[in-house]
């Protein structure tokens, strides 16, 4: 009698002990594992980022498209940009050539003040753009405009980039209802290849 | 810079996911709820864990209370038995945490007190849709009521034999119509070089369709603004929805970066879904059942948003029945130029349930067309062809 009183707080406190272990234990595999993974995605993406690979520091050639008033439509236009080792880079040169905007006389998507403040590719494929606020304090903000807008980005980064499946775009870094009241940018985009023009 | 950013993302992520795996609930402050019935009115008690700055609204058969908070809470709700009170919820938004108490029906009163030494708002909700106090199936029937005539059907009435009809709706066989006039209040839409404001055009192009409608149609037509208000896209979809509106019709002037566009358009909805968005509304379905049970923040935000979008998804087709028609009408009646029907992810459709479209109406950056949209018999002209393209479609669909 007396040796089981004795016993069950020490079984108590060895039960206490392996539980702390185990949780130990369960972190370190946890955090562990996590790491793993991040660096399995980070090396994964610039594999994927170049179907054709141009080596870095080249000229490569990307397509952009712009909104035409005529038809309502995104006519491409061609520009270099370097190559790099990774997507996010070229992609971040492809949205700095938007806000340049056309040399063909078509509609510039974004006013010329925009500044694209970052932009990240996240594992599941979706761009995250952010732009200053300029993108909607100089916006018109029509509907026409705002489609304008948002297809000329979001068409342009899916289709150079395979990788980028969808597209996010923020406001100084945060997520906005819509530019101008209209178009939803509550949302990823996803790519609307029946509005480039053929 | 993006993979170290990615990276401390994740790990941040992976370590909030495990914090909430180990402490489970006590790391978040709690809000508790409570609610409890008395004789003539349902009192719901809200205990704040800390003093945070609120705001209370309605909304149909819902209120609202907003906290100003960028925390998330932890909404510990006892469970709901109230005549009145359906339900609990909360929405995270950004700076906003919001309580969202469900009423039984869009017809109460409330009032409001805080106890500030015990951090507790006071909500006490009173019937306004005429049944007897205390009425509620489970409840024994109310004494008889002293005037046989009384309209409602109440348990004894039904007892009695007659045939049940338990909904006596006011508004029965009254069809609503909702019409939305863009922008409003500081939120001035596009500005036409002259100075024409859209939302000035769109309120008075919408207050012509509504008195047309009303003198020709027996619908009962709805305004989401009648003055020069800020409204939210989201409560103008919920206006229509608490209305149970038959038919959705957004106003607004079109505006572009060049001078030379011009012509009118109409849009219906386009969903911008992909495979995942399908695989989700698949879970979701699947696991309907579960809602009840508390679920994590990030996948109630993500229910939320889901359920929200997918309101005026039912109703593509005939959005896209109704745009063709009124388009068609514009062509004919306006004179402005074709640009046909389009779909675009607009905002202020995404919780519509009920056909919707938004009618462009010409071009407000265009100064030829921006003459035409102050003048009083080109908006009656508007309003005109849209109603003729609301005959046409009521017509097609009776």
């Amino acid at each position: 009698m007396k040796k089981k009183r004795n016993i069950t707080p020490v079984q108590w406190s060895l039960f206490g002990l392996s539980v702390v272990v185990v949780l130990v234990l369960a972190v370190a595999l946890f955090r562990g594992e996590g790491g793993e993974k991040i660096k399995a995605a980070a090396e994964v993406s610039p594999a994927e980022s170049e179907p054709e690979p141009v080596p870095p520091g080249e000229a490569k050639t990307v397509t952009l498209f712009f909104l035409s008033e005529e038809d309502s439509l995104l006519h491409s236009e061609e520009r270099k940009i370097l190559a790099g080792t990774s997507i996010g880079g070229e992609a971040e040169q492809v949205v700095e050539a938007l806000i340049r905007g056309s040399e063909k006389g078509f509609v510039n998507p974004l006013p010329p003040e925009t500044r694209l403040r970052q932009l990240f590719i996240s594992k599941e494929g979706v761009a995250y753009v952010d732009f200053s606020k300029d993108i909607m304090e100089k916006h018109p903000s029509g509907s026409s405009a705002e489609l304008g807008t948002v297809y000329s980005i979001v068409n342009t980064l899916a289709y150079n980039f395979k990788p980028i499946k969808k597209v996010f775009i923020l406001v100084e870094g945060s997520e906005k209802e819509t530019l101008g009241g209209h178009i939803n940018l509550n949302q990823a985009f996803v790519p609307q290849f029946s509005l480039n023009a053929r | 810079m993006i993979g170290a950013k990615k990276t401390t993302r994740r790990l941040a992520s992976l370590s909030l996911l495990f914090f909430s795996l180990l402490s489970f609930a006590a790391a978040q402050p709690a809000l508790h709820v409570t609610s409890q019935d008395y004789e003539d009115y349902s009192r719901v008690i809200i205990t704040f864990p800390s003093d945070l700055p609120f705001t209370l609204e309605r909304d149909g058969s819902l209120l609202l209370v907003k906290i100003q908070s960028r925390l998330s809470f932890r909404l510990r709700a006892d469970p709901v038995q109230s005549r009145l009170v359906k339900s609990f919820n909360w929405v995270k938004s950004n700076d906003l945490f919001i309580v969202v108490i469900q009423l039984q029906d869009e017809r109460f009163r409330y009032d409001s007190f805080r106890i500030e030494r015990k951090r507790q708002l006071v909500l006490d909700f009173y019937d306004q849709t005429g049944r007897p106090a205390g009425w509620t199936a489970q409840s024994p029937p109310p004494p008889a009521p002293p005037e046989s005539e009384i309209k409602e059907e109440t348990p004894a009435t039904v007892a009695a034999g007659i045939p049940p009809e338990l909904s006596p709706p006011p508004a029965k066989g009254i069809r609503t119509i909702i019409i939305d006039p863009g922008h409003g209040g500081l939120e001035v839409g596009a500005k036409g070089q002259f100075g024409t404001l859209e939302k000035d055009v769109t309120l008075a192009i919408s207050r012509k369709l509504k008195a047309v409608i009303e003198r020709n149609l027996s619908f009962n037509v709805e305004l989401t603004r009648d003055k020069d208000t800020d409204v939210s896209l989201g409560d103008r979809a919920s206006i229509a929805n608490n209305q149970r509106a038959e038919l959705f019709i957004s106003i607004h002037a079109n505006s572009s970066y060049r001078r030379n566009a011009n012509g009118s358009e109409t849009f219906f909805l386009s969903l911008n879904a992909s495979d995942e968005e399908a695989r989700r509304l698949a879970y979701l379905e699947n696991n309907s059942a579960n809602l009840d049970r508390p679920i994590d923040n990030e996948s109630k935000d993500e229910i939320m948003m889901i359920l929200w979008d997918m309101a005026q998804s039912a109703y593509l087709k005939q959005s896209q029945r109704l745009a063709e028609i009124i388009q068609d009408e514009l062509n004919s009646l306006l004179g402005t130029k074709d640009r046909g029907i389009k779909q675009a992810p607009f905002k202020v459709l995404t919780g519509v349930a009920c056909p919707a479209v938004l009618v462009e109406v010409a071009f407000i950056s265009n100064p030829e067309e921006e003459k035409g949209l102050v003048r009083e018999d080109f908006q009656q002209n508007v309003a005109q062809a849209i109603y003729r393209g609301l005959v046409r479609y009521i017509k097609l669909m009776s």
